[in-house]
């Protein structure tokens, strides 16, 4: 009697997993199959034939090395500053005790719940002020036949610079939580012997602080990297010239298009920009769990 | 090390260069009549409340704020947190197809925005050929337009099945907490599986649900990129949460004063939401 009640407690099991998985299985379904069909449409239906004609128009024929590599440009330097900047804010509010700490972790959490939205109007007024003086600069120390070159890679519109400091400073809160409480758990003890066998700071900071602290930063170089991957508000509302155009950006653009939309270009779009945000996820994974606690979900 | 604290000045200028000084500037955009085009984008006047008066007027306003509401509780408070729960609970025990559910489940969580939006409309698409169309065809429903006819569900079944994952993260975090004696014991008593749902796993996950409750909440009023690139807020602002609205109303209406002055409403909600969050936090820090 038992046996029997637990099996059909099983197939129930069973069942509703089943209905689950199939309801986050299915829209993948279509991205796949058109991605690899050559005729594809918005409808799903198995490829005639398979071939990777897509993926070679999406570089061929649109600017598919450029979106790649513009994305890769910003939210790999976005990335690295904001690696850089909470790797030693996270040690700073770690080893510090003053009145102004807790105070200071609350605020980070306070800001982190902001959602960007609410800020894209004044950050928009502050970097059009940021670009007319960066503009200003680029006048006055570059030859003219340089200008329009330069502020593409110094510019806050249009412009590296500014799309990287600005990615940077909207992932920055978590990646500080991430790095104050895993500097937390790390004693203080190898530091100590470095500095009482007279290592110079860039020796401890090379020899002990970066090999200690490289699972924190694992951790929120990886949420930075997916959050910067993801966004698609910050791109759509400070670029404007294709030469700077974002993944997320040519895929809208070719969704946008009037005339027929090339649902097999698109799809193909749509895996290239996928894999790396689901690489890093998939990485990112195990400090899921750890990071909730304080700094909210990546 | 007395000096180390400095090390997170970099930080902090960051910080308030591109959040705390545009936070500002949101406060004060929102007291004058600034435009993106026209004259009032070289003068813009100071016109004190004069925004937040009008807001109070504006049927579209309160329309948006009842959207992102009904986004929020049937997404994030109901959907991913009963399907994610129930996942986790599907599968305490191990079984041989477990790591398979996992990934599949885990999968729609790394998908970008806008390529669940891509995603979706062929899911969704219209005529009898979409995808979502002919599933209900086998239980005999008509093929629906349903992005048109249900808008706002839809983009709430999106939202869900993106969330189930990271909800289902944190409940099995939370369950693994319980120990598998409790079951047992309440199974020698005669407990059916629903009993020992309701009285040992419900009880003890509260302060994980609670958690994930405030995460998901201002993670979910901060979405934009879904619901722009699937419908912008349409049709006819039947989807237009706040966050999208307040885009619509600064960069396509060009008022940016007015939008500035929903963004700051947002701001106010979102940071309210976030003081729960820093007390819930008070034991851990």
């Amino acid at each position: 009697m038992a046996l029997a009640v637990s099996r059909k407690a099983e197939a129930g099991r069973f069942g509703m997993l089943f209905v689950i998985g199939i309801y986050c299985l299915m829209p993948f379904v279509w991205l796949l199959l058109a991605a690899f069909d050559p005729d594809a449409g918005l409808f799903i239906k198995m490829p005639a034939e398979v071939d990777l004609s897509n993926f070679y128009r999406v570089f061929a024929q649109e600017d598919g090395f450029l979106w790649l590599f513009n994305s890769l440009v910003v939210c790999g330097g976005a990335t690295f500053l904001v690696l850089v900047l909470s790797g030693f804010g996270g040690y700073a509010l770690s080893r510090t005790r003053a009145w102004w700490k807790l105070p200071f972790l609350y605020s980070i959490i306070l800001i982190r719940v902001i959602p960007p939205p609410a800020l894209i109007v004044p950050l928009y007024q502050v970097m059009l002020a940021a670009n007319k003086g960066m503009q200003t600069i680029v006048r006055a120390t570059v030859p003219s036949d340089h200008y329009r070159e330069t502020m593409r890679i110094v510019g806050f519109i249009d412009g590296y610079l500014g799309l990287i400091l600005l990615m940077a400073a909207l992932h920055l809160p978590l990646a500080l939580w991430i790095m104050k409480t895993f500097f937390d758990t790390v004693s203080r003890e190898y530091e100590e012997a470095a500095v009482m066998d007279g290592a110079t700071f860039g020796q401890r900071l090379r020899r002990v602080l970066i090999p200690l602290a490289m699972p924190g930063l694992a951790a929120s170089g990886l949420f930075a990297f997916i959050a910067c991957w993801d966004d698609f508000l910050v791109p759509l509302t400070f670029i404007s010239s294709p030469e700077l155009r974002m993944l997320p950006l040519g895929i809208y653009s070719a969704f946008l298009r009037d005339n027929q939309i090339d649902y097999g270009l698109l799809a193909a779009i749509a895996v290239i920009y996928t894999i790396p945000a689901v690489a890093a996820f998939v990485l990112a994974r195990r400090f899921l769990v750890q990071t909730f606690g304080g700094g909210l979900k990546g | 090390m007395a000096r180390n604290r400095y090390l997170v000045l970099p930080s902090v200028i960051l910080l308030t260069a591109f959040v705390l000084y545009p936070s500002g500037v949101a406060i004060y955009t929102s007291l004058t009549n600034l435009s993106l085009t026209g004259p009032a984008a070289l003068n813009p006047r100071f016109i004190g409340l004069g925004n937040y008066a009008r807001l109070l007027h504006d049927g579209s306003f309160w329309h948006s704020l009842v959207v992102t509401f009904w986004f929020v509780l049937f997404s994030a408070i109901i959907g991913q947190l009963a399907l994610g729960l129930a996942s986790a609970v599907l599968m305490r025990r191990r079984f041989a197809l477990r790591p398979f559910f996992n990934a599949i489940i885990l999968m729609p969580n790394a998908v970008p925005g806008v390529v669940a939006a891509l995603m979706w409309s062929s899911m969704l698409a219209s005529g009898d050929y979409g995808t979502l169309n002919k599933i209900v065809a086998w239980f005999g429903v008509d093929p629906q337009r349903w992005l048109v006819t249900f808008p706002l569900s839809m983009i709430i079944v999106i939202n869900i099945w993106r969330g189930i994952g990271f909800a289902m993260i944190l409940m099995t975090s939370g369950l693994s907490a319980i120990s598998d004696e409790l079951y047992e014991a309440a199974r020698m008593d005669g407990a059916t599986p629903w009993q020992s749902f309701r009285r040992i796993t419900l009880p003890l996950l509260v302060p994980t649900i609670f958690l994930y409750l405030l995460v998901s909440t201002v993670t979910t009023i901060a979405i934009f990129s879904l619901v722009y690139a699937l419908t912008r807020g349409g049709p006819a602002g039947a989807t237009e949460i706040i966050g999208i609205y307040v885009y619509n109303q600064s960069f396509d209406a060009y008022r940016l004063g007015y939008g500035s002055a929903i963004a700051v409403v947002l701001l106010v909600i979102s940071l309210i939401i976030g003081m729960f969050y820093v007390r819930a936090l008070k034991v851990e820090v």
